[in-house]
């Protein structure tokens, strides 16, 4: 039976990754490049956390990033205003994403494709707006408004290093092993239009939810993890539709509904954008948006989706 | 005994009543024939069955137990499993997993068990061969062999096969009965809604004609054949 569940090699590949990343640090690795490697972890776990939504159901949430903002407040306001140490904030906060998500899950996931976008995005910017005006229409002191919030001063860069490597691993291996079980199954046929899910037996609201409240809860942690690396927050930066955007677009590159997919898209944009940002400071987003279109016109399935296609059907990849 | 009955199923879309105060008895081992011209409210009903629609009046029982208000797969996990007839496979899977999925969820098996299931579906539909091709490249007939793959693999007691014949050759209709007999032998109660009245004839046990939504006939395939109102309905008052 293992012959249908598990490839030993991607295994393999999988950990000799990992093996290698833990200990390139020791060699010496510090400074920009250490914070470069830490930057696309971050975006390939982010990415991959929407991949495990929208890749998979093929419902496409355009308001991740309310979970990476709310992970980051709540992150922030847990150490700042509770005195609590950062690695429990963080698991809270983690936690308030899920309930969050499953809330909004519960009314969204009825709606179908771009109501299901709308709704998603909708409720990111009025978090937004919540957040900036909150303080001012109740006349207190607590979410810092436009002002942002100040963290505690944060440890060195190598612990953000294997932090984000430790999100991207898990998010990645979680993945791996979610498509090869039955949830992972139940998750691709909800992709499907109509009832043939129902019809299988598939709780079709019931997988969404979970799905949305699991990829939630990763991006809210990851979000935490961010907000302590640069120990300042406003609303406008943690809730900023490009981060959204940014999600997507690595997975679509990649490839959606792939394990590799978001790895691929997620280290390619932020290295190419990293590399173009220094050659060209002031027009480097338009080259970033001219490879985006180019690698869509010649790869519409993304990277991993065309090497699939060409090889024929192959577990290979997933 | 009485596996499944409807009592009195109306389902209106608007002011039309595409199923109008429907009734019947299916018993356990039993193959039910469901014939009636196009748009009679056939697929409403077996839709009414499933769980995709809710009746406007009426209920429908399984063992005894009122099914209002359930969802489709929470009806699909009791014991009704129901194939499409406009065959929709999870298109970005294989034939083998569109099968393992109803067997995990439908059927509610475990990992090591419901690959078992598949395989086992499988062989026994006839499409062993295309096990691992992907479900959106195969052929019409084996569509069809997977709808009902999929229909089994669920473990469901109580089968609603809409339309598994149409648009195969009489040879392939030959092989599908064969299937739907042996179906029955280990224990499955069927429902046919069919246009291919030869067929349906042959297999059938008893044959319930459904016209505008409501019954207009029932009893063993050779009374309803002659039964005035079923050809009129078929052919036109000047048949019948």
């Amino acid at each position: 039976m293992a012959r249908y569940l598990y490839s030993s090699r991607i295994q393999f590949i999988f950990l000799l990754s990992m093996g290698i990343l833990l200990l390139i640090p020791l060699f010496g690795l510090e400074g920009y490049r250490l914070r470069l490697l830490a930057l696309v972890f971050m975006w390939v776990a982010l990415a991959g956390c929407w991949n495990l939504m929208s890749g998979y159901t093929g419902y496409i949430d355009f308001g991740p990033v309310a979970y990476f903002g709310i992970g980051s407040y709540c992150t922030a306001l847990l150490m700042i205003r509770g005195n609590l140490p950062f690695l429990l904030s963080l698991f809270l906060s983690g936690g308030v994403c899920a309930g969050f998500a499953f809330i909004i899950g519960l009314v969204t996931l009825r709606l179908q494709g771009a109501y299901f976008a709308i709704a998603t995005f909708a409720v990111a910017e009025a978090l937004k707006q919540i957040i900036l005006e909150g303080d001012r229409l109740a006349g207190v002191e607590f979410f810092g408004g436009s002002h942002g919030l100040t963290l505690p001063p944060a440890p060195s860069e190598l612990f953000f290093y294997y932090l984000l490597l430790f999100f991207m691993g898990m998010v990645i291996a979680l993945t791996y092993l979610l498509s090869h079980t039955k949830f992972g199954y139940g998750l691709r046929t909800v992709r499907e239009a109509g009832s043939a899910a129902e019809l299988s037996g598939v709780p079709t609201l019931r997988v969404k939810t979970q799905a949305y409240m699991l990829s939630s809860s990763l991006i809210g942690c990851v979000g935490g993890v961010e907000a302590y690396w640069l120990t300042y927050i406003i609303p406008d930066d943690v809730f900023h539709i490009m981060r959204t955007i940014q999600m997507v677009i690595m997975t679509l590159l990649g490839g959606m509904g792939t394990v590799l997919g978001p790895v691929i898209g997620g280290s390619f944009l932020t290295l190419i954008a990293e590399y173009l940002g220094v050659k060209f400071v002031y027009d480097y987003l338009i080259l970033v948006g001219g490879v985006i279109i180019l690698v869509i016109i010649l790869l519409p399935r993304g990277v991993v989706g065309e090497i699939k296609r060409r090889r024929g059907r192959s577990r290979w990849f997933f | 005994m009485v596996l499944l009955e409807c009592r009195g199923v109306t389902k209106l879309f608007g002011a039309l009543a595409a199923v109008q105060d429907f009734s019947f008895l299916l018993h356990s081992g039993e193959i039910l024939g469901l014939i009636g011209p196009n748009g009679s409210g056939k697929t409403t009903l077996f839709n009414v069955i499933a769980g995709l629609y809710t009746p406007d009046q009426g209920k429908v029982f399984f063992r005894g137990k009122s099914t209002l208000g359930l969802p489709a797969h929470a009806i699909c996990r009791l014991g009704i499993a129901k194939t499409s007839q406009i065959m929709q496979p999870f298109t970005d899977m294989t034939v083998w997993e569109n099968v393992l999925v109803a067997a995990l969820y439908g059927g509610n098996l475990p990992m090591a068990r419901a690959v078992e299931k598949a395989d086992e579906v499988l062989q026994f539909v006839g499409l062993g061969t295309l096990r691992d091709d992907p479900a959106s490249k195969i052929a019409v007939p084996f569509r069809r062999r997977l709808e009902l793959g999929r229909a089994l693999a669920t473990g469901a007691e109580v089968l609603l096969l809409d339309e598994v014949l149409a648009g195969l050759s009489s040879v392939e209709i030959e092989e599908a009965l064969q299937l739907l007999r042996e179906m029955r032998r280990q224990g499955k109660t069927l429902i046919l809604v069919e246009h291919v009245m030869r067929a349906v004839m042959g297999v059938s046990d008893r044959i319930s004609v459904i016209h505008h939504g409501e019954k207009i006939a029932e009893g063993n395939p050779r009374e309803v054949a002659g039964n005035p109102l079923v050809i009129e309905a078929y052919l036109g008052k000047r048949y019948a």
